[in-house]
């Protein structure tokens, strides 16, 4: 017995002596692991480039050649560079009222008409917000010594927002041509002379595209595991196909998708994102699913200077995937009135109405929508829209009459119910809230609406999920659990009542 | 449902009524602009007046080429009154206007013209120096600008004047685009070109134009020397024609010359010289043996001279070698020129020193007062039999079987 003890205590002592020296190793070794890290020697002479794209209005160069000097490709590159610069630094100045960056891309004579007005600006509290997003450009003369350009940019497209003491007093959209004086001064082509030579009030008349077809009856789509991350590393076709088979076989036509902003690269859409929308894309048209793409998803800025980024992202998705035989229309953002309160009404519907314009510029096949989360916002730029979409969460008793008021304001336009469905969600932060009884129930009764009025549908969703982002819901328990039940199928695979009411 | 029904038909009608107040309001717009003028020069004073029959006060929003503000009423009895301010309307270009907070939102626009007389004549000329010969030119841009720093109308004429040597010109040229600009070929003379121009009576300042010899073309090569004996000591001077463009033009001073020569065995010598009004000058210093030089002048990359033959004459035609001291004492010498004077100090004699026919050392000694000396340390070199060279002035002399003690 005594010896069994000694062996214990001599086993423990050696044991602590033996943690205590690797931790000590491992503190040690920290230390000196720290104080080798210094300064990177590749890091040493900054080469890293900083530039970071913060314009990027479309542009267009007319090449018809020139007066004067025969210029090369790089002069013009380096030209476009300095004077979009020049747009994005007198647009900082207009909005801050300070003169940060006009020296570098005006010279010195040129420079007193912009301080002129900034100066006048701040004495009354004015300041202007704006932005261009078009400009078609021409070199007109190109001096044989290389350092003076005559520019003439004509159409382009600006819009300002203007605010007296901090409130929006006015939007206007103008369409300009300017000629331009630029002088290479210091490296920098400089604005010497700027005239406008015409400017005109924005009138865009967009033609309507009618919908491929009406008879949708479709489901809001993310794969089980990755919900709110379908282009993610776990990105897997196979089970996407699989999915898109199930939604077939229970008799439905369409998905609705989302292209989440920043996961696709900004401005600089990534090409292996692409890659794996186009793999979504033609395993739907394999499958016969008509797809609805919403763009936007987890963006929410909408500031003013954000918008020729946007439009470089949207553009190249678009461009992309306009001859997609399973596209069935563009839908600009999801849900955007609820941005309203945190980033004001008229930001919100002035960015949508522009995406409006570029989508429809490129794109003139596929319908353009915006998903609005209730039918009161859906009345929103009705005008602008080939097909108004609302989603509807509330009670399915004013479903009916709901949807008829809206019906009665948009007479013209095709209007689908984007979105809707129930949690079956009846557990510990809801008890008895719901059921999958009442899910089934919740489906049988709106699909009665539906068939009657033949409402075209979409609903969410096919899959019960097991994580939700943080982004989409924050991390109550009490509203990310009943969101996880929303599903026709569990996370397990298995058909819950309401699956049967999934079509009709 | 009933009271749904009836709530949404309350909502109906409003929303229709809406739209047809909205409607109503549009027609019945009340605000009216007075002021017909729709183009102005600069600085002239620009108000736009309004009539309105509503007290409600609104505002101007404006746009220049430069950028946008907003301007408040002036309020006299019936109408509204906006100046604009002076920086605004000193600029050339469209201005934009149109009304904030009014009932009916009109806009307008104003063209701004430039004055016509011009204040500042804007040049830019260059390149600053270009070639002669009717090819090359320089290119004179003229932005004639007014008072208030606005480019002049378009179609503007501006006379631009030239003047080299005795030729003087003066040529019209149109403003287009906000400039005007004349390409000014050069001459066929070097020189200085003097430009300026006129628009309108105002004179710009005076410009001028370095206008620069073309290309060299090919020249000649001249030689001259004291004598033709390869003494090793006079210098040979090499000199040039004098080196002309295809215009006759002098190229300019300071062009770096190459000659290279080539002896009788083929390897190659090289002195340079720069040009001073067209000639170049390069020295070298004469053989110390029999030669025969091929020399050629370059003006690398862009001309050449034909080929310049010269000769040297020998100058020794023997000499002694004295041995003393066991026979490691070596004096070669006297050295004689031609005129049989003891050559100048400097000539290169060489004695090479072999066993069995083996190399086993090489001195070098240059002339001192006619004569070289060796010496053959009894340290380093043993008592034994050897052979020497002795090498002076492309003369060998050889002594086999030679034997130190």
């Amino acid at each position: 017995m005594v010896k069994t003890n000694k062996r214990i205590l001599r086993g423990v002592l050696m044991l602590t002596y033996v943690v205590i020296i690797s931790i000590l190793l491992f503190l040690i070794s920290a230390v000196y692991t720290f104080l080798n890290t210094g300064a990177d020697r590749s890091k040493m002479l900054h080469t890293e480039v900083k530039k970071v794209q913060q314009y990027l209005p479309k542009v267009t160069w007319k090449d018809d050649g020139n007066a004067g000097r025969k210029i090369s490709l790089q002069k013009i590159n380096a030209v476009e560079n300095d004077y979009l610069d020049a747009w994005y630094v007198k647009q900082i100045a207009y909005k801050t009222n300070t003169r940060v960056g006009i020296e570098d891309y005006f010279t010195e004579s040129a420079r007193e008409n912009i301080y002129n007005i900034l100066d006048f600006n701040k004495l009354n509290k004015i300041s202007i917000e704006s932005t261009t997003l078009q400009h078609n450009l021409d070199i007109e003369f190109f001096s044989e010594d290389g350092q003076l350009i005559v520019l003439k940019d004509t159409n382009a497209l600006e819009f300002k927002k203007v605010f007296k003491d901090d409130k929006l007093i006015l939007q206007t959209t103008e369409v300009s041509t300017y000629r331009y004086v630029l002088l290479l001064e210091d490296g920098f082509w400089r604005i010497r002379h700027a005239v406008k030579e015409s400017s005109e009030k924005f009138k865009n008349e967009l033609t309507k595209t009618s919908i491929a077809y009406l008879d949708i009856k479709g489901i809001n789509y993310y794969p089980q595991a990755t919900p709110w991350n379908m282009y993610g590393d776990e990105f897997d076709i196979n089970i996407i196909d699989k999915d898109f088979k199930i939604i077939k076989e229970s008799g439905l036509n369409s998905i609705r998708i989302f292209v989440p902003y920043e996961d696709f690269g900004k401005a600089n859409v990534k090409l292996d994102k692409l890659e794996k929308l186009k793999k979504l894309l033609d395993t739907a048209e394999k499958e016969n699913l008509k797809v609805v793409v919403t763009l936007f998803d987890f963006y929410g800025n909408y500031d003013i200077l954000d918008w020729t980024l946007n439009h470089r992202h949207a553009e190249k998705i678009v461009e992309k995937f306009k001859d997609h035989e399973a596209i069935l229309a563009w839908d600009v953002k999801n849900e955007p009135n609820l941005d309203f309160d945190s980033r004001g009404k008229e930001n919100v519907t002035a960015w949508l109405d522009f995406m409006i314009n570029l989508i429809k510029s490129i794109d003139t096949k596929h319908p353009v929508t915006i998903g609005w989360s209730n039918t009161k916002s859906a009345t929103i730029l009705k005008d602008k829209v080939d097909v108004v979409s609302f989603h509807y969460y509330e009670d399915l008793e004013n479903f009916e009459s709901e949807y008829l008021a809206l019906k009665d304001t948009i007479k013209d336009k095709p209007i689908i119910l984007q979105e809707f469905g129930v949690s079956s969600y009846g557990g510990l932060w809801r008890p008895f809230a719901s059921s999958n009884e009442e899910q089934a129930n919740y489906y049988k009764e709106i699909q009665k609406v539906l068939t009657k009025n033949s409402i075209p549908f979409m609903s969410w969703t096919l899959y019960d999920f097991d994580k939700i982002p943080k982004e989409v819901l924050g991390r109550l328990p009490w509203r990310t659990n009943p969101q996880k039940k929303f599903g026709f199928i569990t996370s397990d695979g298995i058909k819950k009542p309401s699956y049967k009411h999934i079509s009709k | 449902m009933k009271f749904k029904q009836g709530l949404f038909l309350l909502f109906f009608q409003l929303v229709i009524v809406s739209f047809f107040g909205q409607e109503t309001a549009t027609k019945s717009s009340s605000i009216v602009l007075l002021s017909t003028k729709a183009e102005y020069i600069v600085d002239e004073e620009i108000t736009l007046e309004f009539s309105s029959d509503k007290d409600v006060p609104f505002q101007l929003y404006c746009a220049n080429s430069y950028g946008s503000t907003i301007i408040e009423p002036i309020i006299s009895n019936q109408n509204i009154k906006f100046k604009i301010p002076r920086f605004l309307t000193k600029k050339r270009g469209a201005f934009s206007w149109k009304t904030i907070n009014s009932e009916a939102n009109i806009y307008g626009n104003i063209t701004i013209l430039p004055q016509q007389q011009p204040a500042t004549i804007e040049t830019y000329l260059g390149p600053p120096s270009i070639d002669a010969g009717e090819s090359d030119y320089t290119m004179l841009v003229v932005i004639p600008t007014d008072s208030l720093d606005n480019p002049i109308l378009d179609n503007s004429k501006v006379d631009v004047k030239h003047q080299f040597l005795k030729s003087e010109k003066k040529e019209p040229i149109l403003t287009d685009k906000l400039i005007g600009f004349k390409n000014i070929y050069s001459p066929l003379k070097s020189g200085r070109m003097i430009i300026s121009s006129e628009s309108y009576g105002l004179n710009s300042k005076e410009f001028d134009i370095n206008v620069m010899p073309a290309i060299a073309t090919n020249f000649k090569l001249f030689v001259k020397r004291n004598h033709e004996y390869a003494d090793g000591n006079q210098i040979t001077t090499f000199f040039t024609s004098v080196i002309r463009d295809k215009n006759k033009n002098i190229i300019s001073d300071g062009s770096y010359i190459e000659f290279y020569v080539t002896n009788k065995k083929g390897n190659i010598l090289k002195t340079v010289g720069t040009t001073i009004n067209g000639v170049a000058h390069a020295k070298i210093i004469h053989p110390d043996f029999e030669d025969n030089w091929k020399v050629k002048a370059f003006f690398i990359g862009i001309s050449e001279s034909d080929i310049l033959e010269i000769n040297y004459k020998k100058v020794i035609e023997n000499y002694t070698v004295l041995f003393k001291d066991n026979n490691r004492n070596i004096k070669v010498g006297p050295l004689k020129s031609f005129m049989n004077q003891i050559i100048p100090d400097g000539l290169s004699v060489k004695l090479s020193i072999y066993k069995d026919n083996k190399l086993i050392k090489d001195f070098f000694k240059e002339s001192n007062k006619g004569f070289a000396n060796f010496y053959l340390d009894p340290n380093i070199f043993e008592n034994d039999l050897y052979k020497i060279i002795i090498e002076a002035a492309e003369i060998k002399k050889e002594f086999k079987s030679f034997k130190l003690w």
